[in-house]
């Protein structure tokens, strides 16, 4: 909280409290419904990547509107004004890279998480170290939304309250271990299905109940120009000031945001990449990416920030009813309470904390697919390998344990937020989290994806150093950081909370860079230490060293000129002893997983060819012949119609389009029969996509 | 400039430098062949990622030119739709050329 702010407790009437309670149940009934789909960990997890974009789109508005806050954006806008839209507004620039780069080659690889791209293109050691850091992000990222969802709930409980005679304060944790319960037990049992459609319908409320809020707010001031002329200039710039004040300032938050924060969002946030994923191929993932970016994310801007305009308006109008010392975390309340009457006050406030809890409902999620994909699944396989006897985990036991692992990551979240309950504002915290955490994965993935050059040693290095270099920049923020300020001011107790991610992400660059330009160095003095007789052992000793280098930095040794000195020999050191125990085919790790190498991606997704011929959609109907070969069988005139060949790959759905591929499979076609207009399917495949007696099915070929 | 640090200074800033990685982008992903401008669909993409870009620097400058006083605000939820409408229009009559 602002040390001096006003704060708040015991706003809302009963009524609110009624329809909150509603609210609540009928989400969480709308989620169970469609939970009940759920069947594998590929549906738990991805939902089958089965749905269409417009789906897509509107779950993912509930993610994003949630994690980027009502409540934080309504503090930064009551605080700065219209600038707080920055963030949802700067988000384009990397989005060729996305659609072109990192989504096809996550669906055609067939990775389901990032850490599995890290052991496909690199090596298994880069796989656990970007496991690593992935889990720290994910887990800080659930902690910062179990704040900012306490944050919005305590001012509508009592101080305290009185159970069997005692009583019990309600704190900021109190409330937020309640919070994570319900939580953790909706997801626990819903899995991706359930949130992708739970998010769906809040998606929609979301926009409706902001949007409502602005114009009940509008109309309270009076009208639109009455607002507009009440807000002082500053306040009605989209854009803040350059390089002031240190706790808002353009350029910060461009380089923590704009390309940190949009990067770690779109190409390292496994939640929003497994929305995508969902969707039923890369042009259906392309498109709901850009609906989203270019016109959801400006009416969610104003969804999520106008409480806080609306807040500064009425403080400058008549400071009694909101006054200008309001703690910025608790405006979105304080200007609902105020502009709305009970019953719609209850429902604006069910709407913010259900979208909330979908964002954390998603981070857990993605977080236990990690843990299954990156964790739970390599143990499995290397236990397995040792005892050949035993079988191998089934999906129901794979099933079973991302349960549990989502109530544990819960509980790890409700942690992690001790790490950010003392900074004064959730923006802050957010801001300082995304400059800190991402830059290394965001520069291991994109130089990846990029570079064919870019080897085990350049990303090994760029973890293990950039962390390293990251450290005493947090450390040292006067010596390392202050030459990217830009002029920002540094503010002693949170120093250059944002443009640290300037130094970060230079300094992960520049190590990347570094090491893949100086490989030709490398190999030569690795063909030298290979022809020692004691190199193993040598090496291994070398890396015992260089471990303990890494924890001195960790500790900090207190001492600038050693801290460096150590960071550098993990720099110079890491890249040797990674090319000489990592063993690296450049040809065979590259082959699909880079930019460069899309169409050789799709062949290795299709296992031949793709057929690129323009072919049309058909509708057919389908009987069930037991087959137990796992394709479909149409027609000679219906594949003629669709330019498919058999061994193609084909896209069967529901013909009815608002249920957004729910009823789908993804299948191969066979060889064709005589019987115009059907399909004929086994019944695994007729339950797997959920088709119905009666209803016709449309088909497409996929390539 | 009255406020020139608080508004054409960042909109310079984040265009100049953001175009300029939003142009390599588009430029890498060219030459890497992931982004196909011979592919009918992929130069559809192509136009709607440039068209993305003329979106957000459009939107923020009425924005400034309103908050300065310069337009009407109303101006922006007009100069919205005629760009929404324009690129509908193109999107429209793309399809057509795909069928």
């Amino acid at each position: 909280m602002e040390t001096g702010a006003t704060t708040f407790h015991n706003i809302g009437t009963t009524t609110d409290w009624v329809v909150m309670v509603i609210y609540f149940l009928a989400v969480m009934l709308f989620g169970a419904y469609f939970g009940r789909y759920t069947k594998t960990t590929s549906d738990f997890f991805f939902g089958g990547r089965r749905f269409s974009w417009w789906l897509i789109t509107m779950s993912i508005v509930a993610t994003g509107v949630g994690s980027h806050s009502f409540v934080k954006y309504s503090a930064k806008g009551f605080q700065h004004g219209i600038s707080s839209t920055m963030t949802y507004l700067n988000d384009w620039f990397f989005v060729p890279f996305f659609m072109f780069g990192w989504l096809p080659i996550l669906v055609y690889s067939r990775v389901r998480s990032i850490p599995e791209y890290f052991e496909k293109r690199f090596s298994p050691s880069a796989r656990f170290l970007a496991t690593i850091l992935l889990l720290l992000y994910m887990i800080g990222y659930i902690g910062i939304g179990f704040l900012t969802l306490g944050k919005a709930v305590i001012p509508m409980l009592p101080k305290s309250f009185v159970l069997f005679g005692m009583t019990f304060p309600v704190t900021l944790m109190g409330a937020i271990i309640v919070i994570a319960i319900i939580t953790g037990i909706y997801i626990t049992f819903g899995g991706q299905t359930a949130v992708i459609f739970t998010d769906l319908l809040q998606g929609f409320i979301l926009l409706f109940a902001g949007f409502a809020l602005f114009f009940i707010g509008i109309s309270f001031l009076g009208g639109f120009d009455s607002f507009w002329n009440l807000l002082p200039t500053e306040w009605r710039l989209p854009l803040a000031d350059f390089n002031k004040p240190p706790d808002f300032n353009f350029v910060g938050i461009f380089w923590q945001d704009a390309i940190a924060g949009s990067i770690g969002f779109l190409f390292m946030n496994q939640g929003l990449v497994m929305r995508f994923l969902a969707c039923k191929n890369v042009n259906e993932g392309r498109k709901a990416a850009a609906v989203n970016i270019l016109f959801i994310l400006p009416l969610s801007a104003i969804v999520v920030g106008n409480a806080g305009w609306i807040g500064k308006a009425i403080s400058i109008a008549d400071p009694s009813v909101v006054s200008p010392d309001t703690s910025p975390d608790q405006i979105f309340v304080v200007v609902a309470n105020i502009v709305a009457s009970p019953g719609i006050f209850g429902f604006i406030m069910a709407a913010l904390t259900a979208a909330l809890m979908s964002t954390v409902d998603t981070l857990i999620n993605a977080t236990a697919a990690i843990f299954i994909n990156d964790v739970y699944r390599p143990i499995n396989r290397y236990i397995h390998s040792k005892d050949r006897g035993s079988n191998v985990v089934s999906d129901k036991d794979e099933l079973i344990a991302a349960r549990w692992a989502s109530v544990a990551i819960t509980a790890l979240g409700v942690i992690a937020v001790l790490a950010f309950k003392n900074f004064p504002t959730v923006y802050e915290a957010h801001g300082y989290f995304h400059s800190t955490l991402t830059p290394p994965l965001v520069v291991a993935i994109f130089l990846g994806v990029f570079w064919k050059r870019f080897s085990p040693a350049g990303v090994i290095t760029t973890f293990v150093g950039g962390v390293a270099l990251m450290l005493i920049g947090a450390r040292y923020p006067e010596f390392f950081i202050a030459p990217f300020d830009h002029g920002i001011e540094m503010n002693p107790s949170r120093p250059y909370s944002y443009i640290r991610a300037l130094y970060n992400t230079l300094a992960c660059i520049g190590i990347g860079v570094l090491v893949t330009l100086t490989s030709d160095f490398q190999n030569r003095l690795l063909v030298i230490i290979r022809q020692r007789v004691s190199s193993k052992a040598e090496m291994k000793i070398v890396s015992i060293i260089i471990g303990t280098f890494l924890a001195m930095v960790i500790m900090g040794s207190g001492s600038l000129s050693i801290d460096t000195t150590l960071s550098v020999l993990i720099v110079l050191i890491v890249p040797i002893i990674t090319g000489y125990f990592v063993e690296y085919d450049e040809k065979k790790a590259t082959k699909g997983l880079i930019a460069s190498s899309i169409f050789e991606a799709k062949i290795m997704f299709k296992g031949s060819t793709p057929n690129n011929k323009s072919g049309e959609k058909i509708e057919v109907n389908f009987k069930i012949k037991d087959k137990s070969s796992s394709k479909v069988y149409f027609s000679k005139n219906d594949m003629k119609r669709m330019s498919a060949d058999p061994g193609d790959l084909v896209y069967v759905c529901d013909k009815r389009k608002w249920l957004g591929g729910l009823k789908s499979i993804h299948s191969v076609y066979g060889k064709p029969h005589n019987d115009s207009g059907v399909v004929y399917i086994n019944q695994s495949q007729s339950e797997t996509g959920l088709f119905s007696d009666g209803y016709t099915l449309i088909a497409e070929k996929e390539m | 400039m009255e406020y020139f640090s608080h508004s054409w200074l960042p909109f310079l800033y984040l265009y100049g430098l953001g175009g300029l990685f939003f142009t390599a982008g588009i430029i890498i992903t060219i030459k890497s062949g992931s982004l196909d401008l011979k592919n009918i669909s992929h130069w559809r993409w192509f136009w709607t990622l440039i068209f993305g870009l003329i979106w957000y620097m459009s939107l923020h400058a009425s924005l400034t030119l309103a908050a300065l006083n310069l337009i009407s605000s109303a101006f922006i939820l007009m100069g919205c739709v005629i760009i929404i409408s324009i690129f509908g229009a193109f999107q429209v009559i793309n399809r057509k050329r795909i069928k």
